[in-house]
């Protein structure tokens, strides 16, 4: 990560914003992209005549495919919408599971650009945290955005999940080569982020072949 | 030429636009092929000889200008129409400055890329004389 000279943290978390933001917009472009292809491709069998009896099946196909998309289209809706919304307060009591998981459905597009799979081993009957939802996912992202920009192609990040104690503990584990990147984007630094999570009661560790463990507080100081 | 015989590859890792594409241009006299990601184009060139590639920018593993500098350099006749979801003004100036014969934004209207197709493809045959 990157040395700092005084970088503001609200503008870090813009940026941070901006490429969820593009991301989305990315993704849901190419899902009506395919929706108005597939609604087209009706009208073309009608209009151009090349339908036949025997077509009903080519037609359900084609229906079957929309109505999947408009469900991709909606849940990717959904998870920007709670993402809007863990800005509400600054204080919230949440599930860690479900801001990652929304946070993975939202910077899979930068992964799989690399072929880079992200997988999620959480722990099911994690509790709820007494903390601030849109940092936890903002130190998160920045770790995961990172190992993905550092990454070689067809590499695996997998996302843990676990409750200790009065603790819960993210670990973000990559699998695969490191490189340097060509991303130039700016990153906020290891010190800034562990200072972020200290004010939040909890700690960051870098352990081994390049592990990132991050424990937070159940209850925020 | 007619316009039958012309050859279009359509490079997309989305499969399902690729392929919806690639039925919709079929329908209207055209040979048309899919690759769902730049290594896979590149494979097909000397293969498939497309006269008309179109090409996606953001994919999985190469990024499409990449692609769209090798095509040039292996075989720069082919003509090449960029379609993406997320071009901007530079992207599109670099695309043309690598020798992109045209540059459209999703979604694209069938018949406008249809007909950008074929005058990619008269301007092939023009220039090979």
């Amino acid at each position: 990560m990157k040395h700092e000279n005084g970088e503001d943290l609200r503008l870090l978390q813009l940026q941070f914003i901006g490429k969820i933001l593009a991301g989305f917009t990315h993704e849901i472009k190419n899902y009506l992209a395919i929706i108005k292809e597939s609604n087209g491709l009706i009208e073309d069998l009608i209009s151009l005549g090349k339908t036949s009896q025997g077509d009903s099946e080519q037609y359900l196909e084609i229906t079957r495919s929309i109505e999947e998309y408009i469900e991709k289209t909606n849940n990717l809706f959904r998870y920007l919408n709670r993402f809007a919304h863990r800005m509400d307060s600054q204080l919230a009591t949440f599930n860690l599971n479900e801001t990652l998981e929304e946070l993975i459905a939202l910077v899979t597009r930068f992964a799989n650009q690399k072929k880079i799979s992200i997988g999620k081993d959480f722990q099911e009957d994690i509790p709820p945290i007494y903390s601030n939802p849109s940092l936890v996912q903002f130190v998160a992202f920045s770790f995961l955005h990172e190992k993905i920009k550092n990454l070689d192609n067809n590499s695996k990040i997998t996302i843990q999940t676990a409750a200790a104690e009065n603790t819960v503990k993210l670990r973000i584990i990559p699998e695969g080569n490191f490189l340097k990147g060509n991303d130039d984007s700016p990153s906020i630094t290891y010190e800034k982020l562990e200072k972020i999570i200290k004010q939040l009661g909890g700690n960051i560790v870098q352990e081994k072949e390049k592990e990132t463990l991050i424990t937070l507080a159940m209850n925020s100081p | 030429m007619e316009q039958k015989d012309i050859k279009v590859l359509i490079v997309d890792d989305e499969v399902a636009l690729a392929n919806t594409l690639a039925q919709r241009l079929q329908m209207r006299d055209l040979k048309v092929g899919t690759a769902y990601d730049g290594e896979q184009a590149l494979a097909k060139l000397k293969i498939d000889k497309p006269d008309v590639i179109i090409l996606d920018m953001r994919m999985p593993g190469m990024h499409g200008m990449e692609v769209l500098r090798e095509i040039k350099k292996v075989s720069p006749d082919i003509q090449v129409i960029v379609l993406t979801g997320h071009g901007t003004d530079k992207d599109e100036e670099e695309a043309k400055r690598l020798g992109g014969f045209d540059f459209l934004k999703k979604p694209a209207d069938i018949e406008t890329l249809a007909r950008k197709i074929k005058a990619a493809f008269q301007e092939k045959c023009e220039r090979k004389g």
